[in-house]
């Protein structure tokens, strides 16, 4: 057998409310002719029309899970590669950054400044932690 | 003297190609950008699934006089419409906030001041580098940088687009018909057990007093207003979702000629509408 699709849940659901809204307008159309039982058989037959068109609609909203699978796959995988491309540019600021640390160390190893070296290391070494 | 008058050519050469591409970028920013926030306005709905099924029991609790010590709620088919309405909303939001973010103009804005004060502060060792060289050095590499990084990232968004662009409209569809058939349904059955409770209190003849019917009637309009106002923000909802689907249309098309110009044109009519909306949405949301 074929499965549900959500269309035809929603299709289900409006057949429910419509009949619910047929129950009530009869009632209300035979007010006074209506016997206290018939009232009551009308009236849960529409309080259940209304309850299971509300539950096929929420039932509908899950089928949709099955007819969009593929396309949040493919959705979330270009998602995830343009966060690749993003963390890519973002590295060449890091690069730049770590070009001047090297070159900062360099002069200090030139100059045989201890004091300059270990500074220039430390900065270096924080440059390549950063983000 | 003369290698600074070469790169300051350069530099005045490269300058438009750099100019240029920037211009191009903003445009796919500025829709998706756009588009994100309009998106973003589901959260203001403030109404959901579970919402509704617990309404509707609290209603019928009340329709029928059952007293409980706590009242119970089978709510797991609306708690799952919420799951699947929450992912989908998700995945395109992170698709259109990366799409933004991509474009962004400061993300190949590169910062070399560390770089060049550390070649003009200091001696390197026998070599003394001329101020106005490193300067020059400094402009000239980094608006070759950023003409590099914004071809390679108009070349990477193009391909970005055309990946996307087809479940992308499924999505977006199936979203719509979310919120606008399915939550804007479950008010049309919260509208009509409304209607049903109080034509029975009218036929039952169970208000006696001028007052008690005067009361029941304001009660009954004002939850009617409050439902009419919230399938109002689901419908001006779902139409910037339509544009949100046309103006990626647009973008797809288009993929190949991100620098035309008459694709900021296009894509303005588009967030234009998308702001209108959500202007629309944020007065019924006050």
């Amino acid at each position: 057998m074929a499965n549900l699709t959500s269309e035809q849940a929603k299709q289900l659901s409006d057949n429910f409310f419509m009949l619910s809204t047929a129950l009530l307008d009869f009632r209300v159309a035979n007010w006074d002719s209506l016997s206290k039982e018939n009232h009551q058989v009308l009236s849960d037959a529409r309080s259940k029309s209304l309850e299971f068109g509300e539950q096929i609609l929420a039932f509908a909203t899950s089928l949709i899970m099955n007819e969009v699978t593929e396309s949040l796959d493919t959705i979330n995988q270009v998602t995830s590669d343009i966060k690749g491309t993003i963390k890519n540019l973002k590295n060449i600021q890091k690069g730049l950054n770590i070009a001047a640390a090297i070159l900062v160390l360099g002069i200090a190893v030139l100059e045989k400044d201890p004091g300059k070296i270990g500074e220039s290391i430390k900065g270096m070494v924080v440059t390549w932690g950063e983000g | 003297m003369r290698s600074f008058l070469i790169l300051k050519n350069l530099l005045f050469l490269l300058a438009p190609f750099s100019i240029f591409s920037c211009v191009n970028l903003k445009t796919v920013q500025g829709f998706s950008n756009t588009s994100s926030t309009g998106l973003q306005q589901f959260e203001e709905i403030h109404y959901t699934f579970l919402d509704h099924c617990q309404d509707r029991c609290f209603e019928i609790a009340v329709h029928e006089f059952q007293l409980e010590r706590e009242l119970e709620c089978e709510c797991g088919d609306f708690i799952s419409a919420d799951s699947v309405t929450q992912v989908i909303y998700s995945t395109i939001n992170g698709y259109l906030l990366g799409l933004g973010e991509l474009a962004q103009n400061n993300l190949t804005t590169y910062r070399t001041n560390d770089l060049t004060g550390a070649l003009t502060a200091q001696q390197l060792g026998p070599v003394s580098i001329d101020e106005s060289v490193v300067g020059a050095f400094s402009a000239l590499s980094n608006t070759l940088l950023r003409s590099t990084t914004d071809f390679y990232r108009r070349r990477k968004i193009a391909s970005y687009i055309e990946k996307a662009n087809d479940p992308l409209q499924v999505l977006l569809k199936k979203f719509e018909q979310i919120v606008q058939a399915n939550l804007k349904g479950e008010l049309q059955f919260k509208k009509e057990r409304l209607y049903g409770n109080f034509i029975e209190l009218k036929l039952n003849n169970t208000l006696e007093s001028d007052f008690e019917k005067r009361k029941a009637g304001e009660d009954y309009y004002n939850a009617l207003l409050e439902i009419n106002r919230l399938e109002k923000m689901i419908d001006i909802y779902a139409k910037s979702l339509h544009e949100i689907a046309d103006g990626h249309q647009v973008l797809y098309d288009k993929r190949d000629k991100l620098s035309l110009k008459d694709l900021a044109v296009d894509l303005m009519d588009y967030s234009s509408e998308i702001q209108v909306l959500n202007t629309e949405f944020n007065k019924l949301n006050q």
